[in-house]
């Protein structure tokens, strides 16, 4: 359609059709990639109402959708801060889980008490994080295959501290975390998630550091011949990526009240497809923690629609991962639009 | 017309390219004979390299005809001028690295087959004559990564033979060979000469290039201003030609003498081999401080050493009297260096972000809201922007445009925003108005001198010499890591810094240690 413009750019009389075709197929990409999860998150909600009015559009479901989407957005949040400098994380699924099992375990083996094993636990969490991106940045390992291999060794370390779920000698108050409600009708997930997402979101857009971590996904070279030492930011997003993944560990074992080994591995792939939604939400394939949310709801929302209408349990699955697919299929669309200016 | 010997095997015709308003080539006319070494030499951006790509189907010209044989052909593709028996060899040699030798040679070359399994043994034997040709006397079954420069450039030869090129194209081929490599090349370009390959030779080593060549083709600005054939010209000659008429006298600007008292930075025997063999100068307060040379003279990597970017092998800085050896870039800026570097697209911006975003990453501790929490003003960022959007006159639609919808200049323009901080002391410019139009060259240039009369120490690395010889106070020349001269005050012209440029050097002193 283009070509015809362009191949005759004197002769205005066939061409204006052509044109507002063309200007109207832009749009509409623009539209669609920019809004596109927009868009989606509220077919869903409209066809979700229509179909189940007396189930879906309640507000106990929607406090349930929140809660249950609310460990999903504090783990993709994480990871957004490790693509916003550029880099993959694969291990934090895996590294919940380590976590979910190891914050339970010192509670009912070791004896700890629960303010000391939550804290220390978030602490192990950054660990991880800085053992990643110490791998990726010192050792120059490929991100995916660094913290792949980090991952399966968290895995393999979980199988050796506790083969079996670890369910009594639970401390009662360890289920206030996720289930407690500070405020009344409202667990306490909710606002964990509201406080950590705002906490991200501040470090991002209005510290240096998040202005460094930008610049460094944004181009690295750039950002080394300003002076910004990329190393250090790199790390600090894997750390933060880290941190997020064993807090949503713990708050998934205290929802459930037992330590279960992978019990969180499948939330890897939801982080990456909220992630990757976020990124072709509202801006043109940049990774933002807003955008982040949106992608957590759009999965959310999806599976309690599912849930209400009985789908099989594939039905998740299937669902799970074809999200993941359209959502990098959008991110793409979004940058390549960006780059076709 | 039928072939025979007096019609040449390539003529070109008043062939023309512009990029942007610049004419890169205009109007070149340009015979190749068979059987002869053709040797091109001009300054940097006079045109060669523009010349060879159309050739080798890289890029189209816009005007004017080619004719093979005396037969007019177009080449649109790099497989197109491989079909005519062109072969391009360029510094940066087309070499699988973990591909055997016999491998390397025979790529893109259609092998013979049975059931459609190559033939390997019959391949080899095609490889190996074309690489007895070349006297290529290292085993044919070795990896080419593990083979010397001068060894992959024979591979490389024995390919374009291979594909029967009848002329071959090499660029800047002795750069990065021994002297004893070299010998080896110059032999095996006459003995495919006299066999009737035709030699394009593309190089800055004049010495080579009247030694080698039967005919020489001078280009400046895009035309072709001499030709001569063997014996015809001398070094001085040929820089004569290279250099022209210098029409502009001095364009520079009558301005106050530098205070030379005491040095901002200076460089001391610095070395990063093989690029930077022994590098010395010093640049004052207020003093612009050009760095001449040809492309690969080392400058780039001088201002990279000095910047942090890169690892000293030998020698020493000297910051504000004290010795300074920067560990990285944050530690080079936080003494107060600065560097605009070479590739602003791919070193300098990021292409999706606003110009404040662009123009604050070297500021933003300087723009906290409070100055001791780590939280940004964007007030202050906005504010400083504006400010730099007016000094500068960046044309622009406000702050938050984003940087890659800006022109080539007014990205410059943002590059040099980032460092115009309270703490810098010595700046480089590396090619500071490459792709840049007139005005804003000026502006930038203003720019500079503004800087330096802020009492910066500037160092303006460009291959423009009439940029040079405008704006600098002082120019330090350097050929192939070494530096051959120094001009002052009315000393620098275009001519001299390009005879420096090119000026034979006498293997550096002993080495300390």
């Amino acid at each position: 359609m283009t070509a015809t413009i362009t191949a005759q750019p004197g002769n205005a009389a066939p061409t204006p059709g052509a044109r507002t075709r063309s200007r109207a197929g832009r749009i509409t990409l623009v539209i669609l990639s920019r809004y596109g999860t927009l868009i989606g998150l509220a077919l869903m909600l409209i066809l979700f109402t229509v179909r189940a009015p007396t189930v879906f559009p309640t507000l106990q479901n929607f406090t349930n959708i929140l809660a249950s989407g609310s460990l999903t957005a504090i783990i993709a949040a994480g990871l957004t801060m490790a693509l916003v400098v550029g880099e993959f994380d694969l291990s934090i699924g895996y590294a919940a889980s380590f976590a979910g099992l190891l914050v339970v375990g010192f509670m009912a083996l070791q004896g700890l008490p629960i303010w000391v094993a939550v804290p220390l636990m978030l602490v192990i969490g950054a660990i991880i994080g800085a053992v990643n991106g110490i791998l990726v940045t010192k050792a120059r390992i490929n991100a995916v295959i660094a913290t792949l291999g980090v991952g399966t060794i968290l895995t393999g370390l979980g199988f050796a501290y506790s083969p079996f779920p670890i369910v009594t000698n639970i401390p009662p108050e360890f289920s206030v975390i996720s289930l407690g409600r500070l405020i009344p009708g409202v667990p306490n997930s909710i606002p964990i998630m509201v406080i950590v997402l705002a906490i991200l979101w501040v470090i991002l857009n209005k510290t240096d550091l998040g202005q460094k971590m930008q610049a460094v996904g944004g181009n690295r070279e750039a950002a080394r011949l300003s002076g910004i030492r990329v190393d250090r930011v790199k790390i600090f997003a894997f750390i933060t990526a880290g941190v997020c993944a064993a807090l949503t560990g713990i708050m998934l074992s205290s929802l459930l009240g037992s330590g279960t080994l992978a019990a969180a591995d499948g939330y890897l792939l939801d982080a990456f497809a909220a992630a990757f939604l976020g990124s072709a939400t509202l801006r043109d394939g940049e990774f933002h923690i807003v955008g982040t949310l949106v992608g957590v709801l759009v999965i959310a929302v999806g599976f309690n629609g599912l849930s209400i209408f009985g789908a099989p349990s594939w039905a998740q699955q299937v669902f799970s991962g074809g999200i993941l697919i359209v959502a990098v299929g959008l991110a793409t669309l979004s940058r390549r639009i960006l780059k076709a200016g | 017309m039928t072939p025979d010997e007096s019609t040449p095997l390539l003529q070109v015709r008043a062939l023309s390219k512009q990029f942007g308003g610049a004419h890169a080539l205009s109007a070149v006319d340009l015979d190749i004979h068979r059987g002869e070494v053709h040797g091109l030499v001009g300054a940097n951006g006079a045109g060669k390299s523009t010349l060879i790509r159309c050739l080798a189907g890289v890029i189209r010209p816009d005007a004017g005809e080619l004719m093979l044989d005396g037969e007019p052909i177009e080449i649109t593709s790099p497989r197109d001028a491989e079909r005519f028996g062109f072969a391009f060899i360029h510094q940066e040699l087309n070499l699988v690295p973990h591909f055997t030798a016999v491998q390397n040679i025979l790529l893109g070359v259609p092998k013979p087959t049975r059931w459609g399994m190559v033939r390997w043994r019959q391949a080899a034997a095609v490889a190996r004559d074309a690489a007895a040709r070349v006297q290529a006397d290292f085993p044919l079954d070795r990896r080419v990564d593990e083979l010397s420069v001068g060894n992959r450039w024979l591979v490389m030869i024995a390919r374009a033979l291979v594909q029967n090129a009848s002329m071959i194209a090499m660029d800047e081929p002795t750069a990065s060979l021994s002297d004893v490599e070299s010998e080896a090349l110059f032999r095996i370009v006459r003995e495919l000469s006299a066999s009737g390959v035709s030699i394009l030779y593309v190089s800055h080593r004049l010495d080579e290039v009247l030694d080698l060549s039967d005919r020489i083709t001078v280009f400046r600005d895009g035309r072709v201003t001499d030709r001569a054939v063997r014996g015809d010209l001398d070094k001085r000659g040929l820089i004569r030609a290279i250099v022209g008429q210098e029409i502009v006298t001095s364009r520079r600007d009558t301005r106050a003498e530098v205070a030379r008292t005491a040095p901002i930075f200076e460089a001391q025997q610095v070395q990063d081999l093989p690029m930077v063999r022994d590098v010395s100068f010093e640049v004052y307060p207020g003093e612009v401080l050009g760095l001449g040379g040809l492309v690969g003279a080392g400058r780039t990597e001088v201002a990279r050493l000095a910047f942090g970017a890169a690892k000293l092998d030998g020698g020493s800085f000297i910051l504000d009297g004290k010795p300074y050896r920067p560990r990285d870039v944050a530690d080079a800026v936080a003494h107060g260096l600065a560097l605009v570097p070479e590739e602003r697209r791919s070193e300098a911006l990021v292409l999706d972000k606003s110009v404040t975003f662009n123009a604050s990453l070297a500021a933003l501790s300087q723009l906290r809201a409070v100055a001791s929490l780590p939280f940004v003003s964007d007030r202050k960022a906005k504010n400083r922007t504006l400010e730099v959007i007016r000094s500068l006159s960046i044309k622009t639609d406000g702050p938050s445009q984003e940087v890659g919808r800006l022109s080539g200049g007014n990205q410059q323009k943002t590059v040099i925003a980032r460092w115009l901080l309270p703490g810098i002391k010595v700046i480089f410019f590396d090619e500071p108005s490459r792709g840049v139009d007139v005005g804003a060259r000026e502006e930038i240039h203003a720019a500079i001198r503004r800087l330096a009369s802020d009492g910066v120490g500037v160092v303006v690395i460009s291959s423009d010499v009439e940029e040079l010889a405008m704006l600098c106070d002082r120019v330090v020349v350097m050929h192939e890591g070494v530096v051959t001269g120094e001009l002052a005050g009315d000393e620098i012209t275009e001519r001299r810094i390009i005879e420096l440029s090119y000026a034979h050097v006498q293997e550096p002193q002993e080495e300390l240690t």
